[in-house]
């Protein structure tokens, strides 16, 4: 490191070695992290990545509630069909809509995995730059974290669970039999 | 006793799809007179303008929950009897026994199907 360099040059015999031999060690630790915050690409992350993923779980929300209605249009639309000698045709057309409704999936899917690799990669690298500076995390929570958890205990709001729900159907209607 | 299809129903979801489909199936069954709000909050207020003989709500909305908005009903000397059914994703054991203890009439998982829904309508209302 150039600032290292210097100070070896100027002083080879020091009077006080240990002091600029620490400050060499601040220096070559002051550089090491440069290199780290320069591996991270912060901008990079935030100018392209980040807003990348956020715009594109936005198209898959609009794609899924736009694939959505047109299934429900459909179907609304076959339940109000009169039963005619027009019926299974009328019927055969809406089902091609809901066919064509169901496509979203490939592009959702396709848009899914970009934001994936996206994170993935911010992963990496927040776990190499961690590593480099032996983060350890502050104890406690933000106040808004906070609140949140406090809200969410308190109103029991769980979520679906992961494999299906924790409770049967069945079992719920024996606590109401 | 036979369903009063005519009674008014107040459907409460804060995810709009889930209205509509609650809503087709109500139709299904026979039920015209179908209102929606969002969250608890809007539900209350429909609530005291209208008499309701069935509430079907989610648990998970925001500012009001259902959970506070059954709590709410039951509290209220006014609305206290009205029939009130969850369908909710939330499926821990601490939330069914949470809203029976509150007063729930009865409790559905989703997804559910139309099945589901007309048994315990007629569980709830019909009896």
């Amino acid at each position: 490191m150039a600032l290292a360099k210097q100070v070896r040059k100027a002083n080879p015999t020091p009077e006080k070695p240990s002091l600029i031999r620490e400050l060499v060690e601040i220096a070559d630790y002051i550089a090491h992290m440069r290199r780290e915050i320069a591996a991270l690409r912060a901008n990079e992350l935030t100018r392209d990545r980040l807003p990348m993923a956020h715009e594109e779980l936005g198209s898959v929300v609009a794609a899924t509630a736009g694939a959505t209605n047109s299934i429900m249009n459909a179907a609304e639309e076959i339940l109000g069909l009169p039963d005619d000698g027009n019926y299974r045709a009328a019927v055969e057309e809406r089902m091609n809509d809901i066919f064509e409704a169901c496509t979203f999936q490939d592009i959702t899917g396709q848009r899914i995995s970009k934001v994936v690799e996206a994170l993935r990669q911010l992963e990496t690298r927040l776990s190499r730059f961690a590593n480099a500076v032996k983060a350890r995390d502050e104890g406690g929570l933000d106040p808004g974290e906070v609140e949140r958890q406090v809200r969410k205990e308190l109103l029991m709001l769980n979520g679906p669970q992961i494999n299906g729900p924790a409770v049967a159907q069945d079992e719920i209607d024996a606590l109401f039999a | 006793m036979a369903l009063d299809l005519g009674m008014p129903i107040l459907v409460v979801d804060d995810y709009q799809t889930m209205v509509r489909i609650i809503r087709n199936l109500l139709k299904q069954l026979g039920f015209e007179e179908v209102d929606d709000a969002s969250d608890g909050t809007a539900a209350l207020a429909r609530l005291k303008n209208r008499k309701y003989g069935l509430v079907i709500s989610d648990w998970n909305m925001e500012p009001m929950t259902g959970y506070e908005l059954l709590r709410h009903v039951r509290a209220d000397e006014a609305l206290r009897t009205t029939p009130f059914i969850m369908v909710t994703a939330e499926s821990k054991t601490e939330n069914v026994i949470a809203a029976k203890k509150a007063g729930v009439n009865n409790y559905i998982v989703k997804p559910f199907n139309a099945a589901t829904l007309k048994s315990k309508i007629e569980a709830v209302c019909g009896a």
